[in-house]
């Protein structure tokens, strides 16, 4: 004997799915016509520690100037983000001058001087409709790191010496392995060409170093496991495959963007920049890190200490 | 300058050109999946089966061996990874180890209800002819047991194949490694690899079918559809899609 | 902690705050870790995860029984829904969400038709299971009784098809839930976010913290629905009682 009541359960569950799936079309479509009345600025970072405090001091300062910030977190490396960027489906990330130049552009030797290099990235970016605002002090370089009981088996000082450990082993993000400021560079400018190479897609580099999965690996300058006393040691890249001086954070804007959102926009974003130095990124990425505060929670203590937020 | 590609019809066939041109690259990751999903699954079978027949024979712990299962399908597979190498760290065992846990709950659940709803008939019959409990295991229970457990073991394998995908997340190595690489290997290269992980699942199935079939005693080889008939869905359903 | 920056003035650095022992150590759990970013951390992303499977589903839900209902009747149609759904199945997600940005952006959408895509294949297997679980002998009756092929549907098809569509329902729950923490790689927030950001540090409490809420979230979501079976079903329970 069917019961009513199931019957009907069975009916409203239907019709409650039904609906929903209804409702929610109906509101995709509003919200993809409608216009917006004050468009939302769509903030990406990419997928780092560092990257996750800058976006989240710039997605607060906004927000304290009034602006409405749609929050894109960790889309991934720079090929990936910069697509992003370019197609439309973020406004603006914050990119490293060299790195821009290096990887997007695919150049293999990066000016020495920032200003130079802020120069040369303006003028390509400009061909594709976007615009860097101002730099930050502090810049943020590859380098490769060594245990220090390795660098000292071996004497390595430099990265050219690592040619001199035996069954060589590199472990680094995976877009490392065909980048010029990675693997490729380390075989066209050292020589190197016997390294394996250890792609990381979620674990960290320390980790993978402590575990011993690889000998060396692809650290960046700000880690705040670099701090002093540090149990690595970086080595020194004389034939500048990393573009170290030029490693400073430039926002990258759409231009059409840019230019609808105003000049508040940018002197909200460059009030940011200006007050991150070396000494005030390291501080957050190992407050971030290393006490494992959130990000949100960092990025806010900063601006109000700043009195930005 | 743009370096990557938009998806298109002309994707599929950059990824068929991409499967040609890195034979050997998608070979060796074939293989590191493959030998941890091995690795996995005979853990994983060695712990469970001896387990399910066990208590299927006894007809005990039903509670467990079915409990087991539903809870362990509901397990989110990047949560059991990602658990697994905070509480053991990283490497090639610890990921395992999350792959075992994922892989035990279908086979324990299938070799237990395989025993355990063996024709009563067919064994009251082999202990009226004075078999000893561990021939009618071995000779009696097992063997027409074989079909359903054999389903939980394919379910197994086609879900932990898939799932060890993930692993390339935790440093596990594999097709993985291409698929969360879109920086290197473009879009051609992601979907390359995904046909190939879809590829290795279904192999996998096959093969898994196929031990099934040289198994399988000559009495139930009958017909197919006979021998189909003592195969049932795998409990619980499905494995997961390819994760 | 004050230093001059070039233009910008001087800078302060404050502090973020000590962390406890436990965490510089980098223990196995942390519960004070959890306190404090509950709010900022954990709970919006399961409030975001909890949402994901949600739509996920009841969009899910809705085309496979359409399709079901389609195909009980016309067995051609359900070769070709049933391969559709099977192909969707065995691309890897982590492969299919990156497959989909360029198309639908980076957005809940791109998700959730990948989500959507990965239920079909059970929901529409169990409910046309379910439908073809009824005896042909009660089809007749039914129709004997003048009962015309909607009344049928709801009011004895489905109810008998319950038991197997619920048990679609529960895997394609479970399986949702699983698969919206990969949804994280795309950059949209699901208790998987969590669980990258703590992988790429290693940092044990988040992993457990995030991880463990996913665990109890699929079991949780599994218990209700067997509950919910049992409700829809007295019968059965009599049954069961007898």
């Amino acid at each position: 004997m069917i019961r009513k009541h199931t019957r009907r359960a069975v009916k409203a569950a239907f019709c409650v799915s039904f609906g929903v799936a209804i409702v929610l079309g109906g509101l995709a479509a509003a919200a993809l016509s409608a216009p917006a009345a004050k468009p939302a600025v769509k903030l990406g970072t990419k997928n780092f520690t560092e990257q996750y405090v800058l976006g989240q001091l710039y997605k607060q300062a906004l927000e304290a100037k009034g602006f409405k910030v749609d929050y894109h977190e960790s889309i991934g490396p720079t090929e990936i983000t910069d697509k992003a960027l370019t197609s439309g489906q973020i406004d603006v990330y914050p990119e490293y001058l060299g790195t821009l130049l290096s990887v997007v552009f695919h150049r293999t030797s990066v000016p020495k001087s920032p200003t130079v290099a802020l120069a040369q990235a303006r003028k390509l970016d400009a061909k594709r409709g976007l615009v860097l605002f101002t730099p930050t002090p502090f810049y943020d370089t590859d380098a490769i790191g060594v245990p220090g009981a390795l660098a000292k088996q071996y004497h390595l000082r430099t990265i050219a010496d690592l040619k001199r450990v035996p069954g060589l082993s590199i472990c680094g993000f995976p877009e490392f392995r065909t980048r010029y400021a990675g693997l490729v560079g380390l075989r066209k400018a050292y020589g190197i060409t016997k390294a394996e190479f250890v792609p990381l897609a979620g674990i960290s580099v320390y980790a993978a170093l402590a575990a011993k999965r690889c000998k060396v690996g692809d650290v960046f300058s700000t880690d705040p496991q670099l701090a002093p006393p540090s149990k690595y040691t970086v080595l020194a890249d004389p034939k500048e495959i990393f573009s170290e001086r030029s490693q400073t954070v430039v926002p990258e804007v759409r231009a059409k963007v840019a230019a609808a959102l105003g000049p508040a926009f940018r002197t909200t974003l460059d009030a940011v920049s200006a007050k991150l130095t070396l000494a005030a990124m390291i501080a957050m990425n190992k407050a971030v890190a290393i006490d494992k505060k959130s990000p949100a929670d960092v990025a806010a203590a900063f601006l109000k200490a700043n009195g930005l937020a | 300058m743009i370096l990557l590609d938009s998806v298109g019809p002309g994707t599929f066939l950059d990824a068929v050109r991409f499967i040609g041109a890195n034979g050997g690259l998608l070979w060796h990751k074939a293989v590191e999946q493959l030998a941890l999903s091995g690795a996995s699954m005979g853990v994983a079978t060695a712990i469970a089966v001896p387990l399910g027949v066990l208590l299927g024979h006894l007809h005990r712990g039903s509670l467990l061996a079915i409990g087991v299962s539903n809870v362990g399908r509901a397990l989110p597979s990047l949560a059991v990874i990602a658990i697994g190498i905070s509480a053991f760290g990283i490497g090639f065992t610890n990921v395992l180890v999350a792959l075992v846990v994922l892989a035990v709950p279908p086979i324990l659940t299938n070799a237990y209800v395989a025993v355990d709803q063996v024709d009563p008939d067919a064994v009251e019959a082999a202990r009226g002819m004075g078999m000893r409990e561990r021939d009618v295991l071995l000779r009696v229970e097992l063997p027409l047991a074989l079909p359903l457990l054999f389903a939980g073991i394919r379910t197994a394998t086609v879900y932990v194949v898939s799932t060890a995908t993930i692993a390339a997340v935790a440093g596990g190595g594999g097709l993985g490694d291409i698929i969360v690489d879109q920086a290197s290997y473009r879009f051609p290269g992601v979907l390359g690899a995904a046909i190939c992980v879809a590829a290795l699942a279904l192999l996998a199935d096959l093969a898994v079918g196929g031990l099934e079939r040289l198994l399988r005693p000559r009495g139930l080889r009958r017909a197919d559809g006979r021998a189909a008939a003592l195969a049932p869905e795998p409990l619980g359903g499905q494995a997961a899609p390819g994760q | 902690m004050s230093v001059h920056s070039a233009a910008g003035g001087p800078v302060h650095i404050p502090s973020f705050g000590r962390a406890s022992a436990c965490i510089t150590n980098n223990d196995l759990f942390c519960p004070e870790w959890v306190r404090d970013n509950w709010g900022s951390v954990l709970q919006p992303a399961l409030v975001e995860h909890v949402k994901l499977t949600a739509i996920a589903v009841a969009i899910g839900f809705a085309i496979a029984f359409a399709a079901a209902v389609a195909a009980r009747r016309h067995r051609i149609l359900e070769t070709p829904i049933g391969l559709v759904s099977a192909f969707l199945y065995t691309i890897p997600s982590l492969a299919l969400f990156q497959l989909l940005v360029p198309v639908t952006g980076l957005s809940v959408t791109t998700v959730e038709i990948a989500l959507v895509g990965y239920t079909l294949l059970v929901l529409f297997r169990n409910i046309l299971a379910g439908f073809r679980s009824v005896p042909e002998e009660v089809l007749e009756a039914a129709r004997g009784l003048g009962l015309r092929g909607r009344d049928i549907l709801w009011r004895i098809e489905l109810p008998l098809a319950l038991p197997s569509i619920v048990a679609g329902l529960r895997i394609a729950v479970v399986t949702t839930v699983s698969l919206a923490t990969l949804a994280a790689f795309i950059g949209q927030r699901s208790l998987g976010t969590p669980m990258f950001v703590a992988l790429r540090d290693y940092f044990k409490t988040e992993i457990i913290a995030a991880g463990g809420l996913a665990v109890a979230l699929a079991l949780g979501a599994d218990a209700l629905l067997v509950v919910a079976q049992r409700l829809l079903q007295p019968w059965a329970r009599a049954r069961a009682a007898a």
